[in-house]
C-alpha cells in the first residue's frame, strides 16, 4: 500500500512544520530574530498512463491519463524579511539597523560573520564587541577617558571628553547588504555567514541604497507574530491528525485483505 | 474462479490506487500552490469466451485536477506573489519550461528571481527577471509588472495552458501543448496561495474508500464460501 509512505512523508512534514514553528516561538524575544517559514512541494507522480497515449486508429487519445502522486517534501526553510520593531533601550551602543543591512563582525577564527544584533558592549581593552565578545570589523576602539559615545544615523563614531566640547571622530561602523539576504546561513548566536546563494557582501555607508540607517538607542525587536504562529501551529498539528488516519485507513484496509485467507 | 471475484478484484485494485491519491492530497494539504486530484473511474469491457455475455469491470481510467482558487495567506514577504483567477507563472527548469502556482520566489545571487529550487522565473518574453541591488522597495503590481523604487524594470509573466496539463514534481506543470500570455490573471504581492485540498472532503473520501474494501473483501469471501459449498454439496452426491 503506497498510502501507508505517502501518508508517513505528510506526517514528516508537519512535525517539521511544528519545528519551525516552535523555534520561531521560542525566539520570540530574540532581538531581530527573523521568523523561518517552511514550505512544500509534491514528489514526483508515478505515470500510470501518460496523456495523450493514441487509444484507437482514427487518433483518439487519452485526455488526461493517469498520474499517482507519492507525497511531499519540504522544498525550503526560509527566512522572512521583515523589520521588527524598534524598541528603545537608551543605551549609547545599543545600535538598530532600519533597513536590510547587517553589522560585520569578526569570529575568533578570524571568518567574517554577520548580525542584526545591535545589542553592542565595551571589551576590557575599549574595543566594541557583540555579546559574545566578537568584535565589529571596523574595529572601534573607544578611548578609556570618553564621557560619552554618540553614533551617527550614517555610522559616524563619536568620541566626547571631559574637558573638551567638541567630539572626536574615532571610527565609522559600515553595514553590509547582500542580494539574497535570504540565502545566508544561520550559524546561531543571531549571526549569519555569506554563502554562494546569498551573493557577496557589499559594504555600504548606512542610510544609502536600501542599507538602512543606524539607530542609537535602539534594539531591533524579534519580527516573530505569535499570533500567526500559534495559528500555523493548530494547522500543522491538525495536518498531522490527518495523514494519521490515513495510515490507520490504509492500515484497516491492509488487515480487510490478509483476513480473507 | 468465477467472475464475481474478477470483478471485485478489479474494483479493489481500483480503490487501492484511490486511496494514493486521497493520501497524496493530505500530504499536500500544506503544499503552496499545490491542485487537488481527483482519481477518476470508468468501466471496462471484458469478453468471457463464447455464448457467454461479456464482464463489465471497474478502474481508473484517469484523473482530474481541481484548479479552484486556494486560500491566499498573507507573508509580508515582497517576492512572495500569488495568482488570483487562472493563469501560471513560468519558471526555466533543465527539462524546458514548467508552469506553477507556487509564487514563493527569492533573488539569486545573480538577482534574478528564481524559485526556491533556484530556476529562473520568467517574464512575459521568455527571459530572466533582474532585480537591481540597490532596490529597496520592490512593487509588483496586480498585472505583475515589477517597479523597483518607483522606477519600472520588469514584468513577472503569466500565461495561460493550450491544452492538458500534466504534473510534475515542486508543483509544476508540464504543458505539452504550449501555453500563451495571459492578460486575465490578477497578481496579489505578499501573499501565498495555499492548497486547494478541503481535508474534509478528503477524510470522507477516505473512508468511503475505506468502507468500499471492506465491502469489497466481505463480496469475495462470501464468493469463497459459496464455492466451497458447492464443492463439498457436489461431493456429498
Amino acid at each position: 500500500m503506497k498510502s501507508l509512505q505517502i501518508a508517513a512523508t505528510g506526517m514528516a512534514a508537519q512535525q517539521m512544520r511544528v519545528d519551525v514553528i516552535s523555534n520561531n516561538i521560542a525566539n520570540m524575544s530574540t532581538a531581530a530574530y527573523r521568523p523561518r517559514i517552511a514550505e512544500f512541494s509534491d514528489l514526483a507522480y508515478q505515470q500510470m498512463l501518460t496523456p495523450g497515449t493514441i487509444t484507437s486508429q482514427t487518433g483518439n487519445t487519452v485526455p488526461a491519463g493517469i498520474q499517482l502522486g507519492t507525497g511531499v517534501r519540504p522544498s525550503t526553510v526560509s527566512m522572512q524579511i521583515t523589520q521588527g520593531a524598534l524598541r528603545e533601550t537608551g543605551a549609547e551602543l545599543d545600535l538598530a539597523i532600519d533597513g536590510a543591512g547587517f553589522l560585520e563582525v569578526t569570529l575568533p577564527s578570524g571568518e567574517t560573520a554577520y548580525t542584526r544584533d545591535g545589542k553592542l558592549n565595551r571589551s576590557a581593552e575599549g574595543e566594541v564587541v557583540t555579546m559574545d565578545g566578537y568584535p565589529l570589523a571596523d574595529g572601534i576602539v573607544i578611548p578609556a577617558d570618553a564621557r560619552r559615545i554618540s553614533v551617527s544615523r550614517d555610522g559616524e563614531v563619536v568620541a566626547y571628553f571631559d574637558n573638551e566640547t567638541e567630539g572626536q571622530q574615532i571610527g565609522t561602523i559600515s553595514l553590509v547588504r547582500f542580494i539574497n539576504e535570504k540565502g545566508l546561513e544561520a550559524i546561531g548566536d543571531n549571526m549569519f555567514r555569506e554563502t554562494q546563494a546569498s551573493g557577496a557582501p557589499n559594504r555600504l555607508v548606512p542610510g544609502t541604497d536600501g542599507v538602512g540607517a543606524i539607530r542609537q538607542g535602539y534594539l531591533e525587536d524579534s519580527g516573530v507574530d505569535v499570533v500567526k504562529e500559534i495559528s500555523d501551529l493548530i494547522e500543522a498539528q491538525r495536518g498531522y491528525e490527518l495523514n494519521s488516519k490515513v495510515i490507520t485507513a490504509s492500515d484497516e484496509m491492509l488487515a480487510a485483505t490478509t483476513r480473507l485467507r | 474462479m468465477s467472475n464475481a471475484v474478477y470483478a471485485s478484484l478489479s474494483r479493489q485494485h481500483g480503490l487501492i490506487q484511490e486511496m494514493q491519491v486521497v493520501a497524496n492530497n493530505l500530504a499536500n494539504s500544506s503544499t503552496t500552490g499545490y491542485k487537488t486530484d481527483r482519481a477518476v473511474f470508468a468501466e471496462y469491457i471484458v469478453p468471457t469466451g463464447t455464448g457467454s455475455p461479456s464482464l463489465s469491470m471497474g478502474g481508473l481510467a484517469g484523473h482530474a485536477f481541481e484548479f479552484e482558487q486556494g486560500g491566499l495567506s498573507f507573508t509580508g514577504s515582497q517576492f512572495d506573489l500569488a495568482i488570483q483567477g487562472e493563469g501560471f507563472f513560468v519558471v526555466q527548469t533543465e527539462q524546458g519550461p514548467r508552469l506553477t502556482r507556487a509564487g514563493h520566489f527569492l533573488l539569486s545571487d545573480q538577482g534574478l528571481l528564481v524559485d526556491p529550487m533556484g530556476n529562473n522565473v520568467l517574464n512575459p518574453g521568455g527571459g530572466p527577471i533582474a532585480v537591481p541591488p540597490e532596490a529597496t522597495q520592490i512593487a509588483i503590481g496586480a498585472d505583475g509588472s515589477i517597479s523597483a523604487n518607483g522606477e519600472a524594470i520588469g514584468q513577472v509573466g503569466i500565461v495561460l495552458a493550450a491544452g492538458d496539463l500534466l504534473r510534475d514534481t515542486n508543483t509544476h506543470f508540464v504543458a505539452p501543448d504550449g501555453f500563451a500570455a495571459s492578460d486575465r490573471s490578477t497578481i496579489v504581492q505578499g501573499a501565498l496561495e495555499q492548497s486547494n485540498v478541503k481535508p474534509v472532503l478528503e477524510v470522507a473520501r477516505m473512508i468511503d474508500v475505506h468502507r468500499a474494501y471492506e465491502a469489497g473483501q466481505s463480496l469475495l469471501e462470501q464468493e469463497d464460501r459459496r464455492l466451497t459449498q458447492l464443492i463439498s454439496s457436489v461431493r456429498e452426491r
